[in-house]
């Protein structure tokens, strides 16, 4: 279909972006790396005014590790550049998993984080991993800057806490605290290249064997990616067992709340929250006791 | 094995650098001055009777340039089985009335794609809304609403085999079974979706180049739906990305591109998106097969009695023939010494089913390996012995089809249980971990006439120069199957040349000999490369003569072409160059060049076939056992295509099967909403990648099949079929879940272990 007519922005600074995106109102649409706006826009879902391409902005595209601040990673930062880069690796191994599989190559050398996440697609691959080692994502407006945890950032599919001018300039993670590790894990009808049918990720953090904190976060199983908060109170405190995780995983198919589609059904969906939770806590509890 | 210069040798394909480095044209990139870019309206109705349609707004959007209905057509039906015109039941464009979602309604040419768009959004077509019915059974009810006023019963097309005395073989048998198997659709999906482009020259010819698989059945059926004479059309077929069965029929673009370029003098181009091939493209049968078989005690066959019913979508498409086809591939593979088969086409209001490589047998033959692990398990027999028993050999004759003329089954079946360490793997997997076995026989091209040529089914041309070169022309069609280097190997094989001093025209209606049927049905290697062979024979007679002469030959020499030589087989010296004896032949003939035509028609080669393919194929899989998904570890593959021409070429066919039966037998299929198909992109309709391929392993068991070009036989579609119940059988061992309704999901698989 042809593409909507629309004016092209590319400003420099984040400053001039935040001025056009208020300039333009409602009818402006902000570009990372384009792999969903311009889908949507040459399907006639989206029919923006102005589109303002962010990539031009220097401060934006960085990668940041810090052991006191954590990672940082700015709003056009390639997919493919968070799933390789060594800080993130070494870190966030979770993060890099996730970032490193979903969609095919083509759309990892050009999409983002930041995208992935305003498009607030109830799959986005990369939200789990984030939301479980306790993401915040930092929005700025002409007034100025605010950070907002991710668990709060999703509002239903498609929908986001960003208001009207807002720009997502970075997703900050903290730096593990020790005895902490987190995981991801997905299934998909294809293992090559595929969207996952279900998602799930896991963080923990370990006091000898007592399991002091948990985030169990469930993707593609309800309108927005979500944490299964009941699993994760009948965990913290807990000593580890078997038994216990197994319950929690329990716990987690009682919380989601899947439909029936192309990709699986809601049957289906809910048995591999069992599996991938077990799975997912499993994994991150031995990366804890390494870390 | 008889020994060859370039055929069996690993000659780089002909269209390898091309397509390799990009510059290979396909239909889609060719832009002609002042051409117009076409689309296609469709119904967004199952089933409905057009009511009125109203077209003025879109023809007078500025950059429009025609709007057409099926009112403004000659309203002439098409179909493949000319010689049953009973069975051409579609219209180029809807008349009158719309039969799935999709069906081509109005076409639109325009001076951009955009614009064409828009314009289809400005038709407006009121619809009479009618009942659909979207499976087999509710389609033959006798309160089923009637999809072709000439077929009230929905049911198109009754086919029957019958020989043998089926009661009195299952009276003799020890143990009987009957099984009820059920198969998805599932799509070609081409990477190169369907495009045409038309334009009309000075005499008033249609030129179309067009991604086909079938250049002069286009050329036939489109002179026919436009009212023209056949010579009017000339069909050229560029670079084609692919087709295994879903572009071998005249379809609605080709006519609309031709038919909107001759009502506007321009070049008219259409173009599928993906969505439309998804959405409203040709498919392979989805089909209900109920089979029973008797065995002996010992595991010997015999009776079967196999009914078969396809769910035909809304047209007939190439469905009579996977009708007929996969009644014979299920008396095919293993002796039945009483045999019953009847099959039924049903009408449905869905996308129409056509072929689709293997054209019955990934179906057919899922149920036939499947059948045959259920019996050899509850007789106590080992798979592969069960098999040994019962395989078909050569010289075995298939009742009213064929006699077998090479067979190397037996030999494929050992080969590849010794590969793949069958009989200690089938008793010592781990859980999760199985092993299972999978078999084929597939046509070497078909010896029946629907389509009513009154040409040769292959022809070819060898014009051979005195510089040493050669140019092959032939109708036969390279859709990236690699017919034109085989062909070009089989010259140079029998004129003594190289590769490189074959030139090549193919596929080009109006410059390559009349005709050729297409690419389809695995008859290309056969049935072209003897007809190339046929021509050479004539032109090595000429020189042969020339040369007997030139050095006073006693009339007993044998005379060969060898090393771009021609000569007396016991004496070289008396020889010359190629290019010296062509022009002697010449200077013989006043200048005349030296030409010859060849073809091949199979005659006296029974109703089917005149040669079979073979093979046997073992998959290893472990399957997850808590999420159902299945991993293929490895595939080990012994099959007979004869001889072997181009290796290379055989591992991509082998290759290419495996990756479409694991997509069948695991993750493909199209979701369907009644009339509407869901996945309409590769995000959900889940076809296998690179990355989803296990390792391979090969064994080309060594035959020579008397009726094939040096030996050769179909290599490219009986290994569409042994995959599905390979990976089947090895989940099954692995899980216990035997699968009876293809695919093989996770949901399923966990489902079915629970039930143990």
């Amino acid at each position: 279909m042809r593409l909507p007519k629309f004016e092209y922005f590319e400003p420099k600074t984040l400053e001039a972006a935040l001025n056009l995106l208020t300039q333009n109102g409602n009818n402006a649409h902000l570009l990372a790396g384009g792999t969903d706006v311009l889908v949507k826009m040459r399907n006639g879902r989206l029919k923006p005014e102005a589109v303002i391409g962010l990539q031009g902005i220097e401060d934006l595209n960085g990668i940041h590790f810090d052991s006191g601040k954590g990672l940082a990673i700015g709003a056009t930062a390639k997919l493919a550049e968070v799933a390789s880069n060594p800080d993130v690796l070494k870190h966030y191994p979770a993060l890099a998993f996730a970032a490193g599989v979903m969609a095919n190559v083509q759309v990892r050398n050009m999409g983002t984080i930041a995208g992935n996440l305003c498009n607030a697609a109830p799959s986005a691959e990369n939200a789990p991993p984030l939301m479980a080692m306790g993401a915040e994502v930092a929005l700025a407006n002409l007034q100025g800057d605010r950070r907002i945890a991710l668990h709060q950032f999703f509002r239903g599919p498609g929908l986001t806490a960003m208001e009207h001018g807002e720009i997502m300039t970075a997703i900050l993670v903290p730096f593990p605290v020790p005895k902490s590790g987190a995981s991801y894990k997905r299934v998909s009808a294809r293992c090559g290249v595929d969207i996952a049918a279900v998602c799930v990720s896991a963080w923990v953090a370990l006091d000898g064997e007592v399991c002091k904190d948990v985030r169990i976060v469930l993707g593609a199983v309800a309108p927005t990616p979500m944490r299964a908060v009941g699993a994760e109170s009948f965990m913290r405190e807990q000593t580890w067992t078997q038994e216990l995780i197994e319950t929690a995983a329990a716990q987690a198919v009682q919380e989601s709340k899947p439909i029936s589609d192309v990709r699986a059904s809601a049957d289906y969906r809910k048995k591999m929250v069992a599996v991938l939770t077990l799975r997912a806590l499993e994994q991150a509890y031995e990366r804890a006791i390494k870390n | 094995m008889k020994r060859f210069n370039i055929v069996g040798t690993d000659v780089p394909r002909t269209d390898a650098e091309a397509k390799a480095r990009g510059t290979a044209i396909y239909t889609d990139d060719m832009k002609l001055p002042g051409m117009l870019y076409g689309k296609i309206l469709r119904s967004p109705l199952p089933h409905a009777l057009i009511r009125n349609i109203d077209i003025s707004r879109a023809a007078s959007l500025p950059g429009v340039k025609c709007v057409i209905t099926g009112e403004d057509t000659p309203k002439i039906k098409y179909g493949n089985w000319r010689l049953f015109p009973e069975t051409q039941d579609e219209y180029p464009l809807a008349v009158e009335k719309v039969r799935f979602i999709g069906d081509e309604v109005a076409a639109v040419a325009a001076i951009d794609n955009d614009t064409a768009e828009e314009a289809l959004e400005l038709i407006k077509v009121e619809y009479e809304e009618l009942p659909g019915v979207f499976d087999v059974d509710s389609s033959i009810l006798p309160a089923a609403p009637v999809i072709h006023d000439y077929c009230p019963s929905n049911i198109s097309v009754n086919r029957k085999i019958k020989y043998g005395d089926i009661e009195k073989g299952f009276a003799e048998a020890d143990y009987v079974r009957e099984d009820t198997f059920t198969m998805q659709s599932v799509s070609h999906a081409y990477l190169e979706p369907c495009s045409a482009l038309a334009q009309v020259d000075l005499d008033g010819r249609i030129t179309l180049w067009t991604s086909t698989q079938v250049p002069y059945i286009i050329q036939c059926l489109l002179a026919s739906t436009l009212n023209m004479r056949e010579n009017d059309i000339r069909v050229i077929k560029p670079f084609v990305g692919g087709g295994f069965g879903g572009k071998m029929e005249l379809r609605a673009w080709e006519f609309c591109a031709a038919f909107i370029a001759k009502k506007t003098g321009r070049p008219v181009k259409f173009t599928l998106s993906r969505e439309e091939e998804f959405l409203t493209g040709r498919r392979r049968h989805p089909m209900k097969i109920r089979s029973r078989v008797g065995f002996k005690k010992d595991g010997t066959l015999v009776a079967k009695d196999l009914r078969i019913q396809l769910d035909g979508g809304a047209y007939n498409a190439m469905g009579p023939t996977a009708t007929f086809l996969c009644g014979n591939f299920g008396a095919m593979l293993y002796r039945y010494p009483n045999y019953r088969f009847h099959g039924e086409h049903i009408y449905t209001n869905k996308p129409p089913a056509s072929a689709m490589r293997g054209f019955g047998a990934p179906q057919s033959l899922y149920a036939t390996e499947i059948q045959m692990n259920l019996a050899a398990e509850e007789l106590g027999i080992d798979p592969i012995d069960i098999r040994l028993k019962n395989a078909q050999v050569s010289g075995d004759k298939i009742p009213d089809v064929a006699t077998i003329s090479s067979c190397g089954f037996i030999e494929s079946i050992k080969a590849v249980a010794d590969m793949s360490g069958w009989k200690e793997k089938r008793k010592n997997l781990k859980p999760g971990q199985g092993i299972g076995i999978g078999c084929y026989s597939f046509i070497s091209g078909g010896v029946f006439n629907w389509f009513n040529t009154q040409y040769p089914f292959s022809a070819a041309e060898v014009r051979a120069f005195s510089d040493g070169t050669v140019h092959l022309l032939t109708m036969a069609s390279d859709i990236g199957q690699g017919s034109d280097t085989v062909l070009k190997q089989i010259l140079a094989e029998e004129l003594g040349l190289n590769m490189g001093d074959i030139r090549i025209t193919s596929a080009d209606t109006s410059m390559t000999p009349q005709a050729d049927l297409g690419s389809w049905g695995s008859r290309v290697t056969l049935m072209a490369g003897n007809a190339v062979i046929d021509a050479a024979k004539k032109i090595k007679e000429r020189l042969f003569g020339a040369l007997s002469a030139r050095f006073n030959l006693n009339v007993i020499h044998e005379i060969e072409c060898k090393n771009g030589r021609v000569q007396a087989v016991t004496r070289p010296d008396y020889g010359l160059t190629f290019g010296e004896a062509v022009a002697l032949v010449q200077k013989a003939n006043r200048g005349e060049p030296l030409v010859a035509r060849g073809s091949y028609t199979p005659r006296g080669k029974g109703l089917v076939t005149p040669a079979f393919g073979f093979g046997a194929q073992v998959a290893e899989v472990e399957v997850d056992r808590q999420t159902g998904l299945v991993e293929v570890k490895q595939m080990w593959t012994a099959h007979d295509c004869g001889t072997v021409i181009n290796p290379r070429s055989v591992e991509g066919q082998l290759a290419g099967s495996i990756q479409m039966g694991l997509g069948y037998a695991l993750s493909e299929q199209f979701v369907m909403d009644g009339g509407k198909t869901l996945n309409t992109s590769f995000v959900d309709y889940k076809m296998p990648t690179a990355a989803d391929m296990p390792p391979s392993q090969v064994v080309h068991v060594d035959t020579y099949e008397p009726e094939g070009p040096m030996g050769a036989k179909e290599a490219g579609e009986g290994l569409a079929s042994p995959t599905a119940p390979a990976i089947s059988d090895a989940v099954y061992h692995a899980t216990g879940y035997r699968c009876m309704d293809l695919p093989v999901t996770p949901e399923k698989i966990l489902e079915g272990m629970k039930k143990d």
